[in-house]
């Protein structure tokens, strides 16, 4: 593939690598599998770069082949790294902007959130993004009623989790 | 408020708090080497289908079967021939327009099911293979014994002695180890693929499935 193509990712790429980072965030725990699931979604994004028309953003292109790695492709580790460390440098702001309770209470709805199975976290991404049911349907490849039922027995469930 | 709307607020100012990768590590990252299950399920289906194709021709080259020829049997094994070439031909065929499919920018479910139905050709051509090879083996014995002058003479001979059906059954039992360690070597593949590589996958997509009822 040409340097050009590869130059022109490379930037997209680094421009909007958030969008990996959260998927990274919900699907692994602990800095090295995080990274680790980072680097198989740029290859595999990379390889489906050549199919990228540029008729839609790049995001909304790379969240498709993002989700499809975080669930299908990737091989989890066996070993497993502490995560408690790696959320709290993630948590870390400013001492001014420190809302002591409402952090703790993120910390726990994200701990929620990974007890979900991958199936459910992709929905719940999907939410957080503000992506529309008939989206977030067929990009899971199931019917838009059953999107909004499914999303409302996560919400069931988060609450239970989180409220036992 | 819901819960996941307060989520939804953090999520989206969150944006900063995660380290920044640069464009000198990405560049490193686009030449490393990928470790998708779909990389390890085309290493496996080709080691495997290396492994049947080779047999196939291990077997037509060995000893035994250059004495099978000259039994003039050709009715019987010029058809095997051609049946063996035609499975390889159709599965290959099969295994490369199913792969071709895999594509990580379809749908979860889709995706999902291009790697299964893969999968499946090759789980389908080790099962027609093992028909095949137990068939061939059936036939070779049979062959062997009505044709073969040292096993008809040493045939007749256990018969003076009242033996005859020992030499049936060393030869029938023989022929059922070969296969039953055969039958343990796919089984212990089976392990692999299913238990290691698509235990998630199966899960992941029984929970679409669930989901779409």
């Amino acid at each position: 593939m040409s340097l050009e193509l590869e130059k022109s990712f490379v930037q997209q790429l680094q421009e909007n690598q958030n969008l990996i980072h959260k998927i990274c965030r919900l699907y692994t725990n602990g800095e090295d599998a995080h990274k680790d699931l980072f680097q198989e979604i740029t290859i595999q994004l990379w390889k489906a770069y050549p199919q990228f028309r540029g008729d839609s953003k790049f995001t909304t292109w790379a969240y498709r082949v993002a989700l499809n790695t975080a669930i299908t492709l990737y091989r989890k580790k066996t070993k497993t790294i502490n995560t408690i460390e790696f959320d709290n440098k993630l948590h870390k702001i400013d001492q001014d902007e420190y809302n002591y309770e409402e952090e703790e209470h993120i910390k726990l709805l994200y701990k929620a959130v990974q007890q979900l199975n991958d199936i459910e976290k992709a929905l719940v991404f999907m939410y957080l993004e503000d992506k529309d049911y008939s989206e977030i349907a067929e990009t899971l490849g199931i019917t838009e009623v059953n999107a909004r039922v499914k999303m409302n027995r996560i919400k069931g469930k988060l609450k239970n989790i989180l409220n036992p | 408020m819901d819960e996941l709307d307060l989520l939804k607020k953090d999520w989206k100012k969150n944006g900063d708090k995660y380290p920044k990768i640069s464009e000198k590590e990405i560049y490193a990252m686009l030449h490393k080497k990928s470790s998708s299950i779909v990389k390890w399920i085309l290493i496996i289906s080709i080691l495997e289908f290396i492994f049947w194709v080779g047999l196939t021709f291990l077997l037509k080259d060995s000893p035994g079967s250059k004495k099978f020829e000259s039994f003039n049997i050709d009715h019987i094994t010029i058809p095997l021939t051609i049946g063996s070439y035609l499975i390889i031909g159709y599965f290959t065929y099969l295994f490369y327009m199913n792969y071709r499919k895999i594509t990580t920018t379809d749908n979860v479910k889709n995706l999902m099911s291009s790697i299964l139905k893969t999968r499946k050709t090759v789980s389908s051509y080790i099962f027609v293979n093992l028909a095949y090879f137990i068939i061939t083996s059936a036939i070779i014995l049979i062959v062997t014994f009505n044709k073969d002058g040292d096993m008809i003479s040493l045939v007749n001979k256990m018969e003076a002695e009242g033996k005859a059906g020992m030499v049936y059954l060393i030869y029938i039992l023989g022929a059922i180890i070969i296969i039953g360690l055969l039958v343990v070597l796919i089984w212990l593949f089976y392990r692999l693929i299913y238990g290691l590589l698509l235990k998630r996958l199966l899960r992941n997509y029984n929970e679409l499935k669930k989901i779409d009822f």
